[in-house]
């Protein structure tokens, strides 16, 4: 008999690093020569043992399918204990699980990435793989907007694609800001402010719920159709394999059936 | 089709005490005033409760708390999966409405991608030798959820009781390896065929269910259901789960426990966020579950007509009442739509 699905492997934490406040992200390698083969989109179950699992985007991998990195916002039990730990510490991981971004789909298309605050994390793969096979796709632009100038995450990656050509990078905070002199404004309102056209594109969006909710109106009043408009839906999870009923909107498993979905095979209450 | 083997009713404890030397043998029994399964002993006179069993079993394939891994609290990461249990075993006097629950268990737990194998375990080394029913409980309506009273669907064995004599039937490969004995009787010999009257909670179908949706009957129905959560616990195919650590004494166990869609935590979020917080949006979660977004995922609905809900609820009103009150509507609105215009008919 194998193991039930459901009983983490080891992974030992190679590397923490601090985004934000109450963001940290942590570079885990697989132990025992497992491997973790995520694709963009695709998320792990968590453990800290005696503490549960929770549910984490895979927001970079490395060393292969070694080295993956998963970015934790702090919030509640698990995403505590998780704070404390320290390089060199095993925690549990399962997966990859969920579908992906059709990414090959989307070649010799523009991209348009937008992500409020933590909702980067599972859209940086995507970033990543344009990056990595950049003839095949067309033009990228970014828009991120965080709370404040202390929210921001990535600034390493921020920097990085601020200075590529190939890259139209927008950053925005919500309201003004001591000492921030870049754009203020939500998500949604830059959207408008900057006009963005469908043409050619294809757009990924993630963030806080009422940040999709809302970029997603201001898409559609720029003329995007549903099908071209990606969003990772969140649902509260355990099992994180269509077995433990919670994550569903309707008959759909957001864990299994998503977490990416394009906005035409969404029901309008999913928002 | 196998053939019929008979026994005399006075012999079935002898033959079941037999089977009991060799596997672990499971029956129903009174305990407190209701039924439930537990290990046989021979010490009391087998009797076999010709209508529902209280107690359903999916304890028995997918415990209310299941360890799927054991730690030590003092190491950082020990996590070691637990050892399933071989023992073969035999589960007798089962009923339709049971096989059907655990054939829903087997296509949440089985039919995926990720096989719940603590639960294949639990399938693999289990005989399942149903009884038909003799009577309809009177909560009882698998008729009125596709199956009938005697449905032998993923039973091993079958048998039927009649007058002085269980017929006995094998229907799997599996099942053949008890029919051997010297009480059971090769015959030509059958049993009688019933007819079974429709049930009192029929329902529409699961495409008309899904349009409800938006309907503001929810609020209705979420009145008279106090959702407590005590059907999820008592339905044979209500399987949603949670995944916890717990710790006693330096010793850990992950587990998984039984969890109910009734409950406000069980889609609360980090952070407060919840995603069904009325009593109206769970509600109409469960009962759409049952009557539709099953029948979408698994094309069965998930429903078996047992009524073991009814039976526990405080107000006696449970899911298939709210499923057929609902379908009433779903029948009103449809008139509502194909009523012909008062002008247009004078013209
Ligand atoms: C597909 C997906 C991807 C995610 N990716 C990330 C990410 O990259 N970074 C990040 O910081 N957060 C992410 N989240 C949210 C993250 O899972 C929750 O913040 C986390 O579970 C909170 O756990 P907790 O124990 O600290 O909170 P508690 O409130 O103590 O929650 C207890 C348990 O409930 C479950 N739970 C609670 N909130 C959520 C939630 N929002 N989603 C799913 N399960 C929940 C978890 O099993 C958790 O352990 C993601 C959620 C989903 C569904
Ligand atoms: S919903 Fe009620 S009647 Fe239907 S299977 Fe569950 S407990 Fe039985
Ligand atoms: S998280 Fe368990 S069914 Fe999706």
């Amino acid at each position: 008999m194998t193991t039930i699905e459901l009983v983490p492997k080891p992974a030992t934490i190679k590397r923490m690093i601090d985004e934000s406040r109450d963001v940290k992200s942590y570079v885990l390698e697989m132990n025992e020569s497992l491997t973790m083969p995520a694709l963009p989109g695709q998320f792990v179950e968590v453990s800290v043992q005696g503490y549960g699992e929770a549910t984490f985007a895979v927001t970079r991998k490395s060393k292969g399918d070694r080295e993956f990195t998963i970015s934790v916002k702090r919030i509640g039990h698990l995403t505590k204990m998780l704070h404390r730990a320290a390089t060199g510490d095993i925690v549990g991981v399962r997966g990859p699980y969920g579908n992906s971004f059709p990414v090959d789909d989307w070649k010799g298309k523009d991209i348009l990435v937008i992500g409020g605050g933590i909702g980067l994390a599972p859209l940086r793969p995507v970033i990543d793989h344009i990056l990595l096979n950049r003839k095949d796709y067309g033009s990228m632009e970014i828009i991120f907007g965080a709370r404040t100038p202390d929210d921001i995450l990535y600034k390493e990656d921020l920097k990085m694609w601020e200075s590529d050509k190939s890259i139209l990078l927008h950053k925005t905070i919500d309201v003004p800001f001591e000492g921030w002199n870049g754009r203020v404004g939500v998500v949604p309102a830059v959207i408008r402010d900057l006009g963005v056209k469908p043409d050619r594109r294809v757009s990924i969006v993630c963030g806080p719920p009422i940040m999709i909710k809302f970029t997603a109106a201001a898409l559609r009043e720029l003329r995007w159709p549903d099908d071209r408009i990606f969003t990772t839906l969140e649902m509260k999870m355990q099992c994180g394999i269509g077995q433990c009923g919670r994550c569903n909107i309707g008959e759909k498993f957001i864990c299994k059936d998503g977490p990416v979905f394009s906005l035409d095979q969404i029901p309008e209450h999913a928002l | 089709m196998n053939k019929w083997h008979k026994i005399k009713k006075t012999d079935l404890q002898k033959y079941v005490s037999r089977l009991a030397e060799k596997w672990e043998v499971w029956i129903p029994r009174l305990v407190d005033g209701k039924w439930e399964f537990g290990i046989y002993d021979g010490a009391r006179d087998l009797d076999l409760p010709e209508s529902i069993i209280d107690v359903s079993l999916k304890n028995l394939f997918f415990p209310k708390r299941r360890a799927i891994a054991t730690f030590d609290e003092n190491s950082k990461w020990s996590l070691q999966p637990v050892s399933p249990e071989r023992r073969p075993r035999i589960i007798l006097g089962l009923h339709p409405c049971d096989a059907a629950g655990i054939e829903y268990m087997d296509k949440v737990f089985l039919q995926s991608e990720y096989k719940d194998v603590m639960y294949k375990n639990e399938r693999e080394r289990t005989i399942l030798v149903g009884m038909l029913c003799n009577k309809m409980g009177d909560d009882c309506h698998c008729t009125d959820r596709g199956l009938t009273p005697d449905s032998t669907s993923s039973m091993d064995v079958a048998f039927v009781n009649e007058g002085e004599w269980y017929f006995f039937r094998s229907l799997t490969d599996k099942g053949k390896r008890i029919m051997e004995s010297k009480y059971l009787k090769e015959t030509d010999e059958g049993p009688t065929k019933n007819e079974w009257p429709a049930g009192k909670y029929s329902i529409a179908s699961p495409e008309e269910f899904m349009e409800m949706y938006d309907d503001s009957i929810w609020h209705e129905l979420s009145d008279i259901c106090l959702t407590c959560g005590i059907c999820t616990y008592a339905c044979p195919t209500c399987v949603c789960f949670l995944v916890a650590d717990e710790k006693f004494k330096g010793k850990g166990e992950r587990v998984t426990v039984w969890d109910s869609c009734q409950l406000q935590s069980y889609s609360r979020m980090a952070g407060g966020q919840n995603t069904r917080k009325t009593p109206a949006s769970r509600v109409r979660n469960r009962t759409l579950d049952k009557f539709a977004y099953s029948h979408l995922r698994y094309g069965r609905i998930s429903c078996t007509g047992c009524g073991r809900c009814i039976m526990v609820c405080p107000l006696k009103r449970s899911f298939p009442q709210l499923g057929a009150r609902l379908s009433e509507r779903i029948r009103e609105k449809e008139k509502e739509r194909t009523k012909v215009p008062a002008e247009s008919k004078e013209e």
